[in-house]
């Protein structure tokens, strides 16, 4: 056997063992009680766009697609939803302080606005999940009233 | 035999990328840990006298960084903010202080975070320092400033709705236009 033929027998083994090892999955199941749509009124529509758009990685329930369970684009994977939950998970918006939730409502409208999310990465493989401008307008819309709502509140 | 040292090689490497990302963020914290450590090393006493010196001076920092639209300052005073606010006394906190003060800092914290880690993205910093401004004001109306600062206020910026932040000057240097319109804005109150 050639170098060559070694080399690329050796990196196939590894790729089948890798497919072995793979990162937990980010699948709770059901709604969480302090889940967003839980605690502020978010008509159809818009649930509607937040699942398809931002739950994959900003909520604790993922929607894996089949090739999601290819390595090493899982642990890939696994790190984005890591780094998107910590920075907004729509499953626990209801354990945010009122600062927080403010704020967080803020910033989704500001990354709508300005296109950087969903991130390309994401909306190559999901067609579905890019924002239309009706879209991006039914969601800011929807912030800023909620917006309004919460600041009345205590 | 060389094919499964080959083999194991690339077993390696791969594992090795996975952990390069992972020693990488540990470094980089461990590092933060060690400038912050040293630079507030002096004024023990003084951080006694009021529990948000160190926080201040942190934030005062990304102030100066961003109205020099200088995004690495900005950044390194994120970072030093983030420390600052771990090491807050809170014994002294009464139950409501406490309260009010964990939801701030809490949210001052994750504000101060994205300003350390995007020292290239200077308007991704200034969004957080408006959002950090209105934690540090609040911290201050609870806690004191124990030095004077002005309350500042720009219209101009996000579109208008306008944005306000605190500076230890009374001369207005704009931290969210910078260089643009320096001197825009006005002083709206005066804090000790």
């Amino acid at each position: 056997m050639s170098v060559l033929k070694k080399t690329l027998l050796a990196v196939l083994i590894v790729f089948i063992i890798i497919q072995f090892i793979q990162p937990t999955r980010n699948k709770i199941g059901q709604m969480s009680p302090t889940d967003i749509t839980k605690i502020f009124t978010v008509p159809q529509n818009v649930q509607g766009v937040l699942k398809t758009s931002c739950y994959d990685c900003h909520s604790n329930d993922t929607h894996y697609p089949w090739y999601s369970f290819i390595q090493p684009g899982a642990w890939w994977m696994a790190r984005h939803i890591d780094v998107g939950k910590k920075n907004l998970n729509f499953s626990e918006f209801g354990s945010y302080s009122k600062r927080k939730k403010q704020n967080k409502l803020r910033s989704i409208a500001k990354s709508i606005e300005d296109e950087t999310m969903p991130i390309g990465a994401y909306t190559i493989m999901h067609g579905d999940a890019k924002l239309s401008k009706d879209k991006n307008a039914l969601i800011v819309d929807w912030i800023n009233r909620t917006r309004d709502s919460l600041s009345k509140t205590n | 035999m060389k094919t499964f040292i080959i083999m194991y090689a690339a077993a390696i490497s791969f594992a090795a990328c996975n952990n390069d990302n992972n020693s990488a963020k540990g470094s980089n914290a461990k590092t933060t840990d060690s400038t912050a450590i040293q630079t507030p090393a002096a004024p023990i006493n003084e951080a006694k006298a009021n529990p948000l010196k160190e926080t201040l001076s942190a934030y005062l920092q990304i102030k100066n960084g961003l109205a020099n639209e200088n995004g690495k300052d900005a950044a390194s005073g994120g970072k030093a903010l983030v420390d600052a606010i771990g090491k807050v006394d809170k014994t002294k906190f009464t139950a409501d202080q406490n309260k009010t003060y964990s939801d701030v800092a809490d949210d001052a914290k994750e504000m101060a975070e994205h300003i350390g880690e995007n020292a290239d993205k200077l308007e991704h910093q200034r969004e957080h320092f408006d959002m950090l401004s209105n934690d540090v004001y609040d911290m201050v109306k609870t806690f004191g400033a124990g030095q004077p600062l002005y309350k500042d206020f720009c219209p101009m910026y996000n579109n208008k709705k306008g944005a306000f932040w605190l500076s230890e000057t009374k001369e207005i240097k704009n931290p969210y236009l910078g260089k643009k319109m320096p001197a825009c804005g006005s002083v709206k109150e005066e804090l000790k």
